[in-house]
């Protein structure tokens, strides 16, 4: 579904991002993990098209992302809060993707009961500027957002953070379920190691900006995970002794 | 502390991006600057004698008096409108230990050196001085002075208490309605006893404590105010609004391009910037007031087609200007979303041609001035819809200067999305019409300019897609640049 080749992103001299070649297939959920700076946003940029690739390309079920806007009907994201129209309230936002993803406002509805829960009432019929909903509350509408209009690949930067606790075990459900029933192609990048290990089959670590790990999930997988990052402050501290 | 507050002030200003910009726009500030201190200055200095030309039966001191009243509410409604109130830069101060006290006569001294209290400075000063030089008693003049710039501090202040508080507003707009009214058609003249009030101080120059007085009552007044709500959900908070929901669907029948006019009428509804300048471009339909007018004018036809071009293409010239800016915050979604950049554009041409439309309607009374003028308009309206629009959405493309939605323009705030190459690319939009109308004017007549000036407009609809296709490839060029920047905080 989603082909990565000889793909790198410089800025400056100074490369951010250097993947050889990654292969999604169809209906993998995909989870991204590595520290601040190791390039998770960079590739998920670079898949939506939002920088340019320094060299390589990302093919997204044939399309050359950088090259066609054909990918964006069956694409859907959400990064951070700039995904959000502030001035609109959620259900405005909602009916807006929904407009665009050629759904009607029917079908918008149904699929907007269907996650009542975890909404847990604080989204619909709020009389509330998304602007004026805090935080989780603007990533729960943001996520939802995402899965508007079947989309075959659905790409979420960080989707766990900012969630209380109940949210986050929804969401795990809500992707779990997408991942299994429907064929989707779910990307998701985290800082939670337990989160990811849970809902991705499959495990990527980036340090730097290049693929050090590349793991099919395990219950093993976690213990891994945290022994390699654990490591890592190891490292850092020997470093920095010197 | 004050003086650390101050050097976080520098370095907020130093480091803001526009101000980062490059040399050009800094030499264009500073020319702005100087124009406008300029004309001040030289609108001060030179008042007195103007006054005295114009009318000579009465004191230049009473006459300036008598319009004083007139000043101070224009000068309200301006600040209420334009003037940015710095009081959420003082949330990461609330955590540290400083004094209450400090921050708020910092925050009320910031805002007594907005650029509002200064520039009437600019033209009350001359103007003392020249009375001065003129013979005019000293006490009395300065006197003047102080209550002048007293009651500009007053008003500084009342501002800021009616800024979080919308009665207020309406019923000073309410009382400005009356008195307007009255005072247009001689019924009560406000003025009179307002400038009697002004004349009266001036002669018992010890009146001037009342203004002073009003002053430090103000001030005392806003400092509690603050200091009563100086906590996240008081008065350091920004205003949740209500959500006011408009049934748009009527819009639907323009098919693609539906769901972003709606959500470009509700861009401008819900929203304090692109409020501001709608208003702004309101007012663009009174141009023609100016220039029809007036006999001078009326011999340049090439000047009233400019003029022609401004009533129609006030929302082009003003909303227009900021495409794709207005989208700035959530331009990342429009740019991942199942959207074609084209489908979007257009959105963009159809907003600004209803408005060009709009406008056309609001402007049949200037049929009062002629079917020439009014033929003129028209022809004006067809050469904005027809070309300006494209040119605005050209334009639009090397605009990337992102635009905080909900939050006021600060003065000088055009230099936000202003760079040379705007204003290259801006002086076509008039620049042509005039050349356009005046060359047939000039070889065949005055209707053989109109047709011209018509005539490029609809080939301009003709070939739009063309232009279409031309105008998303410089979009599509600059995407990334385009994106990046938008997400520059400000």
């Amino acid at each position: 579904m989603i082909k990565t080749v000889n793909l790198t992103k410089k800025y400056n001299d100074v490369t951010v991002l250097n993947i050889e070649e990654i292969e999604i297939p169809k209906g993998q959920s995909f989870g991204l993990v590595g520290n601040n700076g190791a390039g998770k946003t960079t590739y998920f940029s670079l898949l939506l098209d939002l920088i340019a690739p320094s060299s390589g390309y990302i093919e997204n079920n044939g399309v050359l992302v950088h090259e066609s806007e054909d990918w964006k009907p069956f694409t859907s994201s959400f990064i951070d809060e700039s995904f959000l129209i502030g001035y609109l309230t959620a259900e405005e936002y909602f009916y807006f993707i929904g407009d665009l993803r050629h759904q009607t406002k029917a079908d918008v509805d149904t699929l907007l009961a269907q996650f009542a829960d975890f909404f847990n009432g604080e989204i619909l019929k709020q009389k509330k500027y998304l602007r004026d909903l805090s935080k989780g509350n603007q990533k729960k509408a943001g996520i939802v957002a995402a899965l508007i209009g079947n989309p075959e690949v659905i790409v979420l930067d960080e989707p766990f953070a900012n969630l209380d606790p109940t949210t986050q075990i929804r969401l795990k459900q809500i992707i779990k379920e997408l991942a299994r029933s429907k064929g989707v192609t779910i990307l998701i990048s985290s800082h939670d190691l337990s989160h990811v290990t849970d809902v991705c089959e499959r495990i990527v670590v980036l340090e730097k900006g290049a693929v050090i790990k590349d793991l099919k999930t395990s219950p093993a997988t976690l213990k891994e995970l945290e022994a390699h990052f654990s490591g890592l402050v190891g490292v850092e501290k020997a470093t920095d002794l010197q | 502390m004050i003086k650390r507050l101050l050097s976080f002030e520098w370095k907020q200003f130093s480091r803001s991006s526009y101000f980062k910009k490059g040399i050009a726009i800094k030499i264009l500030l500073a020319f702005a600057v100087l124009y406008f201190g300029g004309m001040a200055l030289l609108l001060g200095g030179s008042l007195f004698f103007i006054l005295k030309k114009t009318i000579p039966e009465t004191d230049p001191m009473t006459t300036v008096n008598s319009f004083l009243f007139f000043w101070f509410i224009f000068d309200f409604m301006l600040r209420y409108f334009m003037q940015q109130l710095p009081v959420m830069n003082v949330k990461p101060l609330m955590i540290i230990p400083v004094k209450r006290n400090t921050v708020i006569y910092y925050l009320l001294g910031k805002t007594s050196v907005s650029f509002f209290n200064i520039l009437p400075l600019f033209i009350v000063v001359p103007f003392t001085i020249v009375l001065l030089v003129q013979g005019y008693p000293v006490i009395p003049v300065l006197a003047w002075l102080i209550g002048f710039v007293a009651i500009t501090g007053s008003i500084n202040f009342i501002n800021f208490l009616v800024n979080k508080n919308n009665v207020v507003f309406y019923v000073v707009l309410a009382l400005v309605a009356t008195f307007g009214v009255l005072e247009y058609y001689s019924i009560f003249k406000i003025s009179e006893p307002m400038g009697y009030a002004f004349n009266y101080m001036y002669a018992h120059p010890y009146l001037v404590v009342v203004p002073i007085v009003a002053l430090v009552a103000l001030f005392n007044a806003t400092f509690h105010f603050i200091k009563k709500g100086f906590y996240l959900d008081d008065a350091i908070s920004k205003k949740v609004k209500e959500v006011s929901t408009t049934d748009l669907s009527w819009l639907n029948r323009f098919g693609a391009v539906a769901p972003f006019l709606k959500n470009d009428i509700k861009l401008i509804q819900r929203n304090v910037r692109p409020r501001q300048v709608m208003m702004m471009s309101f007012m663009f339909l009174f141009y023609g007031l100016v220039f029809y007018t007036q006999d001078t004018y009326r011999e340049m036809p090439a000047l009233l087609a400019f003029a022609s071009m401004f009533i129609t293409g006030g929302f082009l010239m003003t909303f227009g200007q900021y495409v794709p800016s207005w989208d700035s915050e959530y331009y990342k979604l429009l740019m991942s979303q199942n959207i074609p950049y084209k489908t979007y554009l257009e959105s963009k041409w159809y907003l600004m041609v209803v408005a060009v439309l709009f406008s056309f309607i609001l402007s049949t009374p200037y049929i009062y001035f002629g079917w020439d003028i009014f033929g003129m308009i028209a022809a004006g309206a067809v050469f904005n819809i027809g070309l300006n629009s494209f040119l605005t959405l050209f334009g639009g493309a090397l605009n990337r200067v992102p635009i905080e939605l909900n939050v006021k323009a600060k003065a000088f705030s055009n230099t936000n999305g202003f760079n040379p190459t705007q204003l290259l690319i801006g002086l076509p939009k008039f620049l042509l019409p005039m050349l356009i109308f005046y060359v047939p004017y000039k070889l065949i007549n005055f209707n053989a300019g109109l047709i011209a000036l018509a005539l490029v407009g609809v080939l301009g609809i003709v070939f739009r897609p063309y232009i279409f296709n031309k105008i998303e490839q410089v979009y599509q060029k600059g995407k990334y640049k385009t994106i990046a920047a938008f997400s520059e905080k400000q």
